[in-house]
């Protein structure tokens, strides 16, 4: 541990009037891993996100990429510094093509290509790894939920991020298009890319992450193996309340 | 196919230099009157370009455009009368006094958005022609300031009808190159990206404010040196007309007939929009203004998205059905 975490956060809060919305929250993510982010909906998951990547200013705490304290520092700073993140609710740009959108990443991000048609190779080549280069000259606006999704993935990786923020890239989707989903998560991890997964589904979570960070009214609740955290009670009582974690631990 | 592919990018190049020859040719078989309603054209084709940069392609729609119309032209007044300058000097130091102002008020302004920033925008404008009202000794305050165009008080000899076409010429060509320029660049993948999403754009890395703070600038720039043009051309100019809120309406009545967000779109619009205008005032001249609000408000409810974008969609599609448009776009 004696090397710089890409990630860390240190006491990081964020108030909405009188609700916590995250609360305290140190975290500590070292290069190449992969951490799964789970907790009930309100939990404080894509505000979390929305700290780290600048969307949001923080009311207390530290966020610090690679070592460098870019608390508050505003989203283009923080895409440059290396971070890319995906959006819960996708977003497109509606007026341009599949390859345009991928290809504004490569212009403007931290290694900002200035030539055009390099921008436009290389959007190509991003286009072909996320299996959406069949509909490069599409509009967004004509692409199926999975496929929009994927657009997300593709404008995330354009930027070449050593650190991906995952906003539930794969809520709403089916089975298949999960796996297809995990499959380019695996292919990122082995690249070396730290990546942290916020999602709903849990059988993806339990796929890709080396630790899980469970989320309770924006507090971390406990972290650990994704087993481990699994099965812990505090978290099943989290999840689906009170009652029900007594009936599965048999406590009184 | 291939050979085809390889001159595409030569079409708009290529159209733009012909019409630029034709505008050329024109000149000499017009009369005076013809003459002046062209030069007319000309003029607003820049300035539907320049409010075409940010409200067209970033979707931030100024109200307050003509602050820049009228700080270029009063400027170039201020600095023929009082310091002598030739108007060349004048032309080039308004518009870069203008594109200073635009990056001056950009920079709180363009952190509003939508309604917001119309609003302060248009307050600006109206801000600044009270001040240029209330400065009589350097301004002539409402009573106007007359630029020496003759005698040895002349800084640059009168430019006359025909220097005029040709000046707002070049800076309709001017503007024209500048919007295509920028629309093939990064910087107009930029503007769209923000125009759709300005926080996706932002999570794109790219640097929003600056942009938007430079784009500002240049369309003010454009638009500071037609109007210092065009107080050359009146020779005596007054707060009411060089401030007129009328003139901002008019660029963003252009560039939506024509289509905004297109390079060619605020061209179409602003000619369409002065020769209907011009026709309807020679004649049907006691409802003019009537006639030619209602046809605006009918090519709006028709064709929302503009001319230049309704046949590019309709090109793509093979609907050319105006019913199917309007229900597209959902008034």
């Amino acid at each position: 541990m004696t090397a710089t975490p890409v990630l860390r956060t240190e006491h990081l809060s964020r108030r909405f009037g009188g609700l916590n919305a995250v609360s305290d929250v140190s975290l500590s993510i070292p290069e190449g891993e992969t951490v799964g982010v789970i907790g009930p909906n309100g939990a404080g998951k894509s505000t979390l996100i929305n700290l780290v990547t600048g969307h949001l200013k923080p009311s207390s705490g530290r966020v610090l990429i690679d070592g460098r304290d870019l608390t508050g520092a505003r989203p283009w700073v923080i895409t440059h510094a290396g971070v890319a993140r995906t959006f819960q609710i996708v977003k497109p740009f509606r007026g341009m093509t599949v390859r345009e959108n991928v290809a504004i990443g490569i212009l403007y991000g931290p290694h900002g290509v200035r030539r055009m048609s390099h921008a436009r190779e290389q959007a190509t080549r991003v286009l072909e790894e996320t299996n959406l280069a069949d509909l490069a000259e599409r509009a967004p606006g004509e692409l199926s939920v999975a496929d929009a999704r994927r657009l997300e993935f593709a404008k995330a990786l354009a930027l070449r991020p050593r650190l991906l923020l995952l906003d539930e890239v794969m809520a709403g989707l089916r089975h298949r298009e999960i796996e297809s989903s995990l499959e380019l998560i695996r292919t990122l991890k082995t690249r070396g890319i730290t990546i942290v997964v916020v999602e709903h589904v849990m059988r993806a979570i339990l796929a890709v992450s080396d630790r899980v960070v469970v989320l309770h009214h924006g507090k971390v609740l406990t972290e650990g193996r994704p087993r481990d955290v699994l099965s812990d009670p505090q978290v099943v009582e989290a999840y689906l309340g009170h009652r029900y974690a007594q009936r599965r631990t048999g406590g009184s | 196919m291939a050979a085809a592919a390889r001159w595409k990018p030569l079409v708009p190049w290529v159209s733009g230099v012909l019409l630029l020859l034709a505008a050329l040719g024109l000149q000499s078989q017009l009369y005076s009157g013809q003459e002046r309603t062209v030069t007319a054209i000309f003029m607003f084709v820049a300035l539907a370009q320049a409010w075409n940069l940010l409200g067209g392609y970033a979707g931030y729609a100024s109200f307050g455009q003509v602050v820049f119309f009228g700080i270029g032209g009063y400027f170039t007044a201020v600095a023929m009368t009082h310091w002598h300058l030739s108007f060349w000097t004048c032309l080039v130091l308004g518009g870069v006094v203008a594109a200073l102002f635009g990056a001056l008020i950009g920079m709180p302004l363009l952190r509003l958005r939508g309604h917001y920033f119309a609003i302060a925008t248009l307050g600006v404008a109206e801000g600044i022609r009270e001040v240029v009202t209330n400065l009589p000794g350097l301004t002539g305050g409402g009573a106007g300031i007359t630029l020496p165009t003759v005698g040895d008080q002349a800084t640059t000899a009168y430019l006359g009808n025909d220097g005029f076409y040709l000046l707002f010429l070049a800076l309709a060509a001017l503007a024209v190159l500048v919007s295509g320029l920028v629309a093939g660049s990064r910087a107009g993948y930029a503007l769209r990206a923000i125009h759709q999403d300005e926080q996706a754009a932002a999570a794109m890395g790219v640097n929003t404010t600056r942009i938007k703070v430079l784009t500002f600038a240049l369309s003010g720039l454009i638009t500071g040196l037609v109007g210092a043009t065009y107080a050359f051309q009146q020779v005596t100019i007054f707060p009411e007309r060089l401030f007129d809120v009328d003139i901002t309406v008019l660029m963003v009545v252009m560039v939506v007939i024509g289509g905004s967000g297109t390079v060619l779109g605020p061209l179409v619009g602003a000619v369409i929009l002065q020769f209907l205008s011009e026709y309807l005032r020679q004649n049907y001249t006691s409802y003019h203004i009537f006639l030619l609000g209602a046809i605006i408000i009918v090519a709006v409810v028709l064709l929302p998205q503009g001319a230049v974008n309704y046949l590019r969609d309709a090109r793509r599609t093979g609907e050319y059905s105006l019913l199917a448009n309007v229900r597209r776009y959902r008034l």
